[in-house]
C-alpha cells in the first residue's frame, strides 16, 4: 500500500438480511483516501453512503472484500481491536452530535483520551486547548443539553480531535443545524483541513456541502458512479 | 482508569436519581432484615452461652413425661420424697434438690390479680443454691433469702420491682401480697433472669408451698454430679436405676432425664432453626432485590444503547462498557447494603430496648464485626452479580446497531 494512502477499500460488499431477502448496501465498492485530503462522499439516501462510512470508520466489517486502514486489514479484526483503532486513528462527527448528556462539555472531550489511557493532567490540558480552539472554553462545564446545536457540534469536533486522529469522519455534520450555523461548522472544518492538513472524509446528500471538499465521489446503489476533483 | 469508571458510573446513577433510589431501597430492606435477624440470633446464642456458663456443666435434670413439652404445673406425674431419697443414694451424685412448681394467683393491694408460677424451694443452702444456679445463677438482689422458718414469707422475681410490669406499683420488701388468697410477707427479690416468665416467679419455702397449695410432691428434680463424675454417664445410670425402681420397661418411662447441657443444646438448636427460617425469608427478599437490580440495569442499558454506541465509536473497548455497568450495579448494591446495615442496626437496637423494657432482656442483639462486613460484602456481590449479565450484553452490542438505536 502506498504510503500516502490511509484508507483503501477494495471490492467491498455489505449484505443485510431482511427476513428472507438479501439487501446489498454495498456492491463492490472501491475507494482510496489519501493523507491530508478532504473527500466528500455524496449520494441520495439509500445509496449506501452510511454503510460506506461505517466501513471507513471501522464501525462495521464487510461481508466480502477488504478494508485497510494504514497497514491494518480491519475486515478481519475482532471488535476489541477495532475499538482500539477507532480510538487512536479516527475522529467521528455525527449528524446528531452524539454527545453524552450526563457529562459536561469538558468531560465529553476528555472521554476518548480516557479510553487511550492518557494521564489526567494531560487530558484536561488538551481538552481545554481544544475547547478554546472551537471557542467554547467559557462553556466547558455546561452539559450538552445546555448548549445550542452549533455549540454541541463544536464540542463534538473538539472531541473528534482529542486523540489527534489520522482521519476525521463527518456524517452529515450540518444536517441538524440551521444554514448559518452549518456554514460556520463547514468553514471550521475547512480551516482545520487547510491549517493542520487534517484528513477529512465527509458523507452527505447535499451537493452544496460537498463543494467544500477537494474531491467528491458520487455513490449510488452501493457503488461509486463518478468522481470529481 | 478505575477512578474514571467510578466517576462515570456515579454520574449516570445521579442522572437517574429516582430509579437509583428505588433500586437501593429494594436491596436495603433485605439487608436490614438479615442484619437485624442475625444480630438477634447472635445475641440469643450469647445469652444461652452465658447462661450455660453460669449453670456449669455438672447438672442433670429429671422431669415428668416426655420432657419439656408440657407446661410446668400441669403434670399428673410427680416425684415423691421417697423417689428423691432413692436417687440421692445413687453413687456419683453430689447434690440433689426437688422443685415444686404450680400456677398461682398473686394479688397486691387493690390491683388486679395476676397469675404466675409459685416455686417451692428447699431451705438447705446448698440445695437452694443448686436451683438458683439452674435459673441462671441468680442471686438475691435486695432483701434476704428464705429460711426454714419463713413459712408465710416469699421472695419474688425481678419483675415485681418494676412499676407497671405486673402491678401498677413496684412491690418492696416488707409489703404484703396474697398468694391464692393467703397473705404472705415479701422479704426479698431475685435479680433479673431475662425472660418475663421466670422473672415473675414467686418463691416459697417447701413448708409454705404445702401450706398454701396442699402439695408436697415435686415436679422437677435437679441433680449435681460429683466433681469426678461424667454427667452424661451419671444421667444414664440414674435413668436405668430409677426405671427399675418404678418397675418400668425401657422406652416406656414416665419420666425424662437429661443433662442440662443437652437441654440447653436443644433450646439453642430450636432457636437456631427459628432464626435460620427467618433469615431465609429475608434472603428471599434479597433475591427479589437482585432481580430488581438486574431489571434496572436492563432498562438503563436500553435507554443508553445509543450512548454505548457513541462510546464504542470513540474508542471504548468492551471491557470498559462491561465495567461501567458492573460498577453501577455494584454501587447500587453496596449503597443499599450500607444503608441496610445502618437501618438493621437501628431496628435491632430499638427492638432490643423494647424487648428489655418488656422483660425480655434475653433478646439483646449482638453486633459482631463479621456481621457488618459480611452484609456489606453480600450486598456488593448481589449488586455485581445481578448487573453482570445485562452489562455483558451491553458490552457485546455492535457499535453500528447501537448508534442507530432510538
Amino acid at each position: 500500500m502506498k504510503k500516502d494512502i490511509i484508507i483503501k477499500i477494495e471490492n467491498v460488499w455489505k449484505t443485510y438480511k431482511v427476513g428472507d431477502i438479501e439487501v446489498h448496501a454495498l456492491r463492490g465498492l472501491n475507494l482510496e483516501v489519501k493523507r491530508g485530503e478532504f473527500l466528500a462522499i455524496q449520494g441520495p439516501s439509500g445509496s449506501g453512503k452510511s454503510t460506506a462510512m461505517n466501513m471507513v470508520g471501522c464501525l462495521d466489517i464487510p461481508t466480502k472484500g477488504s478494508v485497510h486502514l494504514e497497514r491494518h486489514n480491519i475486515s478481519k479484526m475482532p471488535e476489541s481491536s477495532l475499538a482500539k483503532i477507532r480510538g487512536e486513528k479516527i475522529g467521528f462527527i455525527f449528524q446528531q452530535f452524539n454527545l453524552i448528556n450526563t457529562l459536561s462539555a469538558l468531560e465529553n472531550v476528555t472521554l476518548p483520551m480516557i479510553f487511550q489511557g492518557i494521564p489526567k493532567e494531560e487530558r484536561q490540558r488538551k481538552a481545554k486547548e481544544l475547547l478554546e480552539m472551537v471557542g467554547l472554553v467559557e462553556r466547558m462545564y455546561h452539559r450538552p443539553t445546555e448548549l445550542s446545536g452549533g455549540q454541541q457540534q463544536r464540542v463534538a469536533i473538539a472531541r473528534a480531535l482529542s486523540n489527534d486522529p489520522e482521519v476525521i469522519l463527518a456524517d452529515e455534520p450540518t444536517g441538524n443545524l440551521d444554514s448559518k450555523t452549518g456554514e460556520n461548522v463547514m468553514n471550521f472544518l475547512e480551516k482545520l483541513h487547510k491549517e493542520k492538513n487534517t484528513t477529512i472524509v465527509m458523507v452527505t446528500h447535499d451537493a452544496g456541502l460537498a463543494k467544500h471538499a477537494e474531491r467528491i465521489e458520487y455513490l449510488k446503489d452501493g457503488v461509486i458512479i463518478k468522481s470529481k476533483k | 482508569m478505575l477512578k474514571d469508571i467510578l466517576k462515570y458510573s456515579t454520574s449516570s446513577l445521579r442522572a437517574r436519581k429516582l430509579r437509583s433510589f428505588l433500586t437501593i431501597l429494594s436491596i436495603l430492606i433485605g439487608i436490614a432484615a438479615i442484619f437485624a435477624l442475625i444480630s438477634f440470633g447472635q445475641g440469643i446464642n450469647k445469652y444461652m452461652n452465658d447462661f450455660g456458663e453460669e449453670m456449669g456443666t455438672d447438672k442433670i435434670f429429671l422431669m415428668p413425661g416426655g420432657g419439656l413439652t408440657a407446661a410446668p404445673g400441669s403434670s399428673n406425674i410427680l416425684f415423691t420424697e421417697d423417689d428423691l431419697e432413692f436417687i440421692r443414694k445413687i453413687k456419683g451424685i453430689d447434690e440433689l434438690s426437688g422443685m415444686q412448681i404450680i400456677s398461682a394467683k398473686i394479688k397486691f393491694k387493690e390491683y388486679k390479680e395476676k397469675y404466675s408460677y409459685a416455686i417451692g424451694l428447699s431451705t438447705d443452702s446448698k440445695e437452694k443454691r443448686l436451683i438458683e444456679e439452674m435459673l441462671g445463677g441468680i442471686e438475691i438482689m435486695n432483701g434476704r433469702s428464705l429460711k426454714k422458718s419463713d413459712t408465710l414469707k416469699t421472695v419474688l422475681g425481678y419483675s415485681y420491682t418494676i412499676p407497671n410490669r405486673l402491678f401498677k406499683k413496684a412491690i418492696s420488701t416488707g409489703d404484703r401480697v396474697e398468694i391464692n388468697d393467703v397473705e404472705v410477707q415479701v422479704i426479698g427479690f431475685y435479680e433479673e433472669i431475662g425472660n418475663p416468665g421466670d422473672d415473675a416467679n414467686i418463691y416459697l419455702t417447701q413448708d409454705g408451698f404445702q401450706e398454701i397449695f396442699d402439695e408436697n410432691e415435686f415436679e422437677y428434680v435437679y441433680i449435681r454430679a460429683a466433681p469426678n463424675q461424667n454427667p452424661g454417664e451419671l444421667s444414664d445410670k440414674i435413668e436405668e436405676k430409677f426405671r427399675k425402681h418404678r418397675g418400668q420397661k425401657k422406652g416406656e418411662e414416665d419420666f425424662t432425664i437429661q443433662t442440662f447441657e443437652d437441654v440447653l443444646e436443644t433450646f439453642t438448636n430450636i432457636i437456631g432453626i427459628l432464626n435460620g427460617v427467618l433469615v431465609l425469608i429475608a434472603l428471599i427478599s434479597v433475591v427479589v432485590a437482585a432481580v430488581n437490580i438486574a431489571n434496572t440495569m436492563y432498562t438503563s442499558i436500553l435507554e443508553r444503547t445509543q450512548e454505548i454506541g457513541i462510546m464504542k465509536s470513540i474508542g471504548a473497548k468492551n471491557e470498559f462498557i462491561l465495567s461501567i455497568f458492573v460498577v453501577e450495579s455494584g454501587i447500587l448494591g453496596l449503597t443499599g447494603g450500607t444503608i441496610g446495615v445502618i437501618l438493621g442496626y437501628l431496628i435491632a437496637k430499638g427492638g432490643g430496648l423494647i424487648a428489655a423494657s418488656a422483660g425480655l432482656s434475653m433478646l439483646r442483639p449482638s453486633f459482631p464485626l463479621w456481621l457488618t462486613i459480611g452484609c456489606l460484602l453480600f450486598a456488593l456481590l448481589v449488586g455485581i452479580g445481578s448487573g453482570l449479565l445485562p452489562a455483558w450484553q451491553a458490552s457485546k452490542l455492535k457499535p453500528v446497531d447501537a448508534l442507530r438505536y432510538e
